[in-house]
């Protein structure tokens, strides 16, 4: 039998073993439930407090100057913007502006011949506030706000509807649509580019820059979930094998090499599974990023996505295999726990200096970093992601293949160190009987 | 050819030397007897043998070249600590194991469920491993090593713990092996069984081979030169005995000369008219040798 295939046997045992245990079950549906059950006790009063703002509030106006010559109650939503104000809104590509007032509709406006009327009115609660236009208000601008708590009729909806209404009153046959639809929404959008410093001009939105970030920070997170995840089965799997004395068993028909080998892609696919099952579910349940980045015109970094499958494939292997290598030195699971961490941390150090990369992604500090294995993948990925024009093929590939390189070497060394893990009993080998096994091994 | 060669095998634990030069062969077909007591360098030697551990000087030798990991698909292990994936059913880790040995799955499954039958635990294939009493994982354990049909097997006390009627059993399963042309190297302390069942012995001291050799030659070069009769009437001076007692009417134990073997006696009793009604050569059971192989080294100091 080839290796492949005994690694391949290896694999498919662990991965189908991992994804039928109950934990695993657990964890992987049970953490989209949690998380929706999470957001559906913190989402509760936010929906009952939209709820309650979605039903009209009603306001009072006392306007004996007869500047917004109200003669019945009024809204200032869509269906009080004039009709030559809200086609040209509409055909300069205005929507969201009207879309604004229409949202303002929920604010409605009931004229005052007196303020003692209102305030009577207040009083009975049949509205929730007034205003009072002074007579000198066109000359001055001053609105007087009554309301039982001054707060309510300082906020955005009662304040904001108001203004929209006196704009909408003030400009109606004033001036013309256009002018009219500008100067309601002197700015209706932003497109903001940034220039690299090759003199290129790239997609500088805002958007742009947050996908940018959040690639390279969700690879990261995402191998540290897989790495620490995996990393948990291995060595629950290797301490069972030694607990369960089949060891002896597995090493007659495999080498550590395979075993290893074998162990890592097995339940390295099964944490990945998880990974891509809580994606798909986020995505699904509408709350995701796709639904996001599909409405939006964004810059989406290509280089950095195709990076990103064969670099954490590599980073996988080189860090899986230290930490079951070095975990399998362990007499018990907590001392396994123990000996791994020192990579669980050394995994999350690029998260850590994630500040400093992304200020200056091509500067000497990422371009050493490139170069390191426990750092390469996760600086290529931010580096591709934040200006893939000024990394260099040769730095991506070069690295890549120093991450291979890198990834051998640990399989091997973690085999040495796994096949001593596997086959000591009782207490922790020394060091020094670690080194002269691996000698022999 | 051998179909297993150990050439000068060594290896130490630390300071603790576990095997010293050992060196025999192991025939196609029969079945070899691992004998020695407990921490003589059996375990080690069959660890070696599977690449689980390597030696510290000399070599293993399998179908007739330097052992490589390939030919581990043609040897199958039952080790002396052994276990079963307790959270599994019987049938997923009978597959894993044989799949492991280079069969499909498919095939695997459907030799699990074969040799279950064999095994008399057709009931079990769907159970769970702790569910099952120590002596069915035992069988269990045997059933997994030898679906694989190996060419060789090497099995460390496969029938300690199990019942008069499995060991039969277990007993059957290596016959049949025999005769299928299939070999197996057999560890065990049960002298009764290591001279029921195998061809060849060898027997490991403190690391060191003391006795290999036939059963039955083995038997005799430990054996005093004793034989056993029942004559009629009196008996008469032999030259070929060196000695004889009567234990009870025409019972006698004859012991022969140095150079004369017991069919020499036999012959010359015949030819002085003696009147035999049994004769037989008196072979030291496989027990005694290895208390006295081990009692006379133990005296000896460790080298």
């Amino acid at each position: 039998m080839s290796r492949w295939r005994r690694t391949k046997t290896v694999a498919t045992f662990e991965f189908l073993t991992t994804v039928k245990r109950r934990g695993y079950l657990i964890t992987t549906f049970g953490m989209p439930l949690f998380i929706a059950i999470y957001a559906a006790i913190l989402g509760l009063p936010a929906y009952f407090m939209t709820k309650q703002a979605s039903k009209p509030s009603i306001y009072g106006v006392v306007d004996p100057g007869g500047v917004l010559r109200l003669e019945a109650e009024a809204t200032a939503g869509a269906d009080q913007v004039p009709e030559e104000l809200r086609r040209a809104l509409e055909t300069s590509g205005q929507q969201a502006t009207v879309a604004r007032m229409i949202g303002s509709a929920r604010s409605r406006f009931r004229p005052y011949a007196t303020e003692s009327e209102a305030r009577a009115a207040l009083v009975a609660q049949a509205i929730k506030g007034y205003f009072v236009l002074p007579s000198d208000y066109l000359q001055k601008g001053g609105v007087d706000a009554y309301g039982p708590d001054a707060g309510r009729l300082s906020n955005d909806e009662g304040r904001g509807a108001f203004e929209d209404l006196l704009r909408q009153h003030l400009l109606a046959g004033r001036v013309d649509g256009t002018t009219a639809a500008r100067m309601l929404a002197p700015v209706s959008g932003m497109h903001r580019f940034a220039v690299t410093p090759k003199g290129e001009v790239v997609d500088g939105g805002g958007a742009s820059t947050v996908v940018r970030i959040v690639v390279p920070v969700a690879f990261m997170i995402l191998f540290l979930l897989s790495v620490l995840m995996t990393s948990g089965f291995l060595l629950q799997g290797t301490a069972t094998e030694k607990e369960n004395k089949v060891v002896d068993v597995l090493l007659a028909s495999a080498n550590p090499d395979e075993v290893l080998a074998g162990k890592l892609v097995g339940l390295g696919a099964a944490g990945l599974l998880q990974v891509v099952l809580w994606l798909s579910l986020l995505t699904v349940g509408g709350i995701g990023i796709l639904p996001m980045l599909l409405t939006m015109h964004v810059e989406v970094p290509w280089t950095a996505i195709l990076l990103a499958l064969p670099l954490f494939i590599a980073s996988f292997l080189f860090f899986g295999s230290l930490m079951m290598g070095s975990g399998s030195l362990g007499s018990n699971m907590r001392e396994a726990q123990q000996l791994a961490m020192v990579w669980s941390l050394t995994a999350a150090l690029p998260l850590m200096m994630m500040g400093p990369l992304i200020q200056d992604p091509h500067g000497v500090v990422a371009r050493v970093l490139t170069w390191v294995p426990i750092t390469s993948a996760a600086v290529i990925m931010l580096r591709a992601s934040m200006d893939a024009a000024s990394l260099a093929w040769w730095e991506a590939a070069g690295a890549f293949v120093m991450l291979v390189v890198w990834s051998w070497l640990a399989i091997r060394i973690g085999a040495r160190l796994f096949r001593i893990g596997l086959l000591s009993s009782g207490a922790r080998p020394s060091l020094k009987e670690v080194l002269r096994q691996a000698r022999l091994s | 050819m051998p179909i297993v060669a150990f050439e000068s095998l060594s290896k130490s634990y630390g300071q603790t030397p576990a095997l010293r030069g050992v060196s025999f062969d192991v025939e196609p077909g029969e079945i070899f007897g691992l004998l020695g007591p407990n921490g003589a360098g059996k375990s080690t030697l069959m660890r070696i043998l599977m690449d689980i551990i390597r030696p510290d000087e000399g070599r293993v030798l399998t179908f007739g070249h330097p052992r490589t990991r390939d030919d581990l698909d043609r040897l199958g292990y039952l080790p002396e600590e052994r276990g079963l994936y307790t959270k599994l059913t019987v049938i997923d880790v009978m597959t894993y194991f044989g799949a492991l040995k280079g069969l499909t799955r498919a095939d695997a499954r459907r030799r699990a469920v074969e040799w279950l039958e064999k095994i008399e635990l057709p009931q079990v294939v769907s159970w769970r491993i702790d569910r099952l009493s120590k002596g069915m994982s035992q069988k269990v354990q045997i059933a997994a090593t030898l679906m694989s049909e190996p060419e060789v097997c090497i099995m460390d006390e496969p029938t300690t713990g199990l019942d008069p009627v499995n060991v039969r059993l277990v007993q059957d399963l290596l016959i049949e092996r025999r005769k299928a042309g299939r070999t197996t190297v057999l560890s065990t302390h049960q002298m009764g069984h290591a001279e029921a069942l195998c061809d060849r012995v060898a027997l490991i001291h403190r690391g060191r081979l003391m006795v290999y050799g036939r059963v039955d030659d083995v038997r005799r070069q430990h054996s005093r030169p004793e034989v056993r009769v029942r004559v009629q009437g009196d008996l008469p001076a032999i030259p070929e005995t060196a000695g004889a007692v009567q234990t009870s009417g025409g019972a006698w134990r004859l012991t022969t000369q140095a150079k004369s073997e017991p069919a020499d006696l036999l012959r010359s009793l015949v030819v002085a008219g003696v009147h035999v009604h049994s004769f037989e050569p008196m072979l030291a059971p496989m027990e005694d040798i290895f208390l006295n192989v081990v009692t006379e080294a133990e005296r000896e100091p460790l080298a």
